[in-house]
């Protein structure tokens, strides 16, 4: 796998979920990384995505998103930028998800479904910015 | 996302093509609570031709099964692709929905 950086920008604009969608398609033939790795997180970025511009902003300015991805020897770093106020997922409480239809609540699903998919999330405030530093280890490759 | 409605006997299929998440989710929530205000009670969602789900698609399907149950009807989904189903089963989802393998089983359950 090329351990070469690849980063991008999206606007604060739910139609900007196709962008992010094709440059998890490059990012995927450029690393030769699997097209579940890439659903997997293309659906974290567009749950973090989501977010931001859903609670993140008090304005109706335009916002700019900015995404890295970085493959590591065994696994891929993820890192997301925004100038939202300040959100920290890492400490969200999230509900109990096996739960009936009834009590099903919705609220946190999606942070939910990050920590599933992710095996490490580090969050910082820096400079008026939310800094959100997520890690996925990938299996060894069979020698 | 496109959508295709059909009509079999009483039952309403939706069949999805292209992605559901927060952009497009909205859509597919207006044509699902359009067809229980019209009385459908009897539901097929077709998931064959979707690519992708996030929890903003989680939600929609949620909502309106919650709201078909309201009205004593009952709705099935169907065909998924297995990266789709893993996002209903990281929710935990699939405890509690009507998830069948075919199209064929979702309209024989009725």
């Amino acid at each position: 796998m090329a351990h070469k950086e690849y980063s991008f920008e999206l606007k604060s604009d739910l139609s900007e979920l196709d962008k992010l969608c094709r440059h998890l398609e490059t990012f995927g033939k450029k690393t030769g990384i699997s097209k579940k790795i890439v659903f997997e997180l293309n659906l974290v970025l567009d749950e973090l995505f989501t977010n931001i511009i859903s609670y993140g902003f008090d304005d109706d300015c335009e916002h700019i998103i900015k995404v890295t991805m970085t493959p590591k020897n065994e696994g891929l770093c993820l890192c997301i930028e925004d100038d939202g106020r300040p959100f920290n997922p890492a400490e969200f409480e999230t509900t109990d998800v096996s739960c009936s239809i009834e009590e099903c609540k919705i609220g946190g699903l999606g942070i939910h479904i990050i920590r599933k998919l992710m095996d490490d999330i580090c969050y910082e405030r820096c400079e008026d910015k939310n800094i959100l530093k997520l890690k996925k280890v990938l299996a060894k490759p069979k020698c | 996302m496109e959508i295709i409605e059909e009509k079999q006997g009483a039952v309403n299929i939706f069949k999805l093509n292209g992605r559901l998440d927060s952009n497009t989710s909205q859509g597919f929530e207006q044509k699902l609570f359009q067809a229980i205000s019209d009385g459908s009670k009897t539901m097929v969602v077709d998931f064959k031709d979707l690519d992708y789900i996030s929890s903003a698609g989680l939600r929609v399907i949620l909502k309106a099964t919650k709201a078909i149950k309201r009205e004593d009807g009952r709705i099935m989904l169907c065909s998924m692709q297995d990266y789709v189903k893993e996002v209903f089963e990281i929710a935990g989802f699939d405890s509690f929905l009507p998830i069948v393998a075919t199209m064929d089983d979702a309209l024989k359950s009725f």
